[in-house]
């Protein structure tokens, strides 16, 4: 019943769609058209896909940019070709639209530096960090105990009254925004 | 389109090599149509559903896979269940806002099947009575409005490919 398809001939592994379905077959098919992936990228949450069905996916849902499969966040620009061996081989690639994204490289001496995997999602992370660090710091300078650190005015001098009454008001302020995130 | 087309057949094969338990499809059937399928669903043992017999409808766009399948149930027997309305429209997150096109008919059959193995009371959803008679045909077309938000809830808490709430917000 399974019809053969003999549409994609160059992309087709030996054996043809028969012998796709074993699980050395299945492991590099494309999590969308469930074929050998064909100018496969992979994720940085590492699943792999045609470049051509990754790229309607994402076209189809620009303002919801997820992976397909475990719903990390992906993009035009997160994700990596893939190139194996004979790759030129295949069909012309200018055949092929849309172009996949080129494959970066960073020199040597910048690996180990990045985390890479923050990559995505960048705008949630930000944000939180923003908003956890507020009161935080407010605390920090608040009950600035003497570490050593050359840090408030000499005690009884006036900027240092103005200082403490400074730090309370934002100690209130902190303290009515955590309060308003509780109740919200 | 051929991709979706090849698509279809290796999620037909693998529905009638490997289905979830109480799945039956009839792939002889399905063959002279391959954008639409019938599958047969049994109530899983020890549910409340036992022995009771659905057909679940599927109907695969142009878009498929980006876009979901339309999924309903159909025939004399439609499961009365919170999520389920009576005209065999099904309130299930992943058939509109949380479909991906990794999933499949064999993940959505899953999602149906523990949909209805984990329901403890039969019923109707709320609104069912207003929602038949007011809906569209095609339920990919119904804007599930507090659906939404429940979902959005779930996302936070639980896993949003096992719904065990009923439609209502409470
Ligand atoms: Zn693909
Ligand atoms: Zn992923």
């Amino acid at each position: 019943m399974a019809t053969p398809t003999g549409a994609e001939g160059g992309t087709t592994p030996p054996g043809g769609a028969d012998s796709a379905d074993t699980d050395a077959g299945t492991f590099y098919e494309c999590n969308i058209c469930l074929d050998t992936a064909r100018d496969p990228v992979v994720s940085m949450c590492g699943h792999l896909f045609c470049w051509p069905c990754l790229h309607q996916w994402l076209e189809t849902r620009p303002q919801k940019q997820m992976c397909p499969v475990c719903k990390a966040g992906i993009g035009k620009d997160k994700v990596i070709p893939v190139y194996g061996r004979g790759s030129n081989n295949q069909q012309d690639p200018r055949e092929k639209l849309p172009p996949r994204p080129a494959g970066q490289r960073s020199e040597p001496e910048n690996q180990g530096g990045g985390f890479p995997g923050f990559g995505f999602g960048d705008g949630g992370f930000h944000m939180s960090f923003g908003i956890g660090a507020f009161p935080f710091g407010i605390f920090a300078s608040t009950f600035n105990f003497n570490d050593g650190r050359p840090g408030p005015a000499p005690p009884g001098s006036p900027q240092n009254r103005e200082e403490q009454f400074l730090s309370k008001v934002f100690l209130w302020v902190a303290i009515l925004f955590i309060f308003y995130l509780l109740i919200a | 389109m051929a991709s979706m087309e090849k698509r279809l057949q290796k999620e037909l094969l693998a529905l009638t090599k490997d289905p979830p338990a109480g799945v039956k499809v009839d792939s002889q059937r399905i063959c002279t149509n391959l954008s639409e399928w019938t599958v047969d669903l049994e109530g899983a043992p020890e549910s409340i559903y036992e022995g009771e017999k659905f057909q679940l409808m599927f109907k695969f766009g142009s878009r498929y896979p980006f876009e979901s399948p339309q999924v309903m149930f159909i025939g004399e027997h439609i499961p009365v269940h919170p999520h389920v309305y009576s005209n065999g429209h099904i309130c299930l997150s992943i058939l509109t806002y949380d479909w991906s096109p990794a999933l499949s008919a064999q993940s959505v059959c899953l999602s149906v099947v523990s949909m209805l193995s984990s329901c403890k009371e039969k019923k109707r959803p709320p609104d069912n009575a207003f929602y038949v008679k007011t809906c569209s045909k095609n339920p990919k077309k119904t804007r599930w409005w507090y659906h939404v938000l429940l979902n959005k809830v779930e996302r936070n808490s639980v896993n949003m490919y096992e719904e065990e709430r009923p439609c209502d917000m409470k």
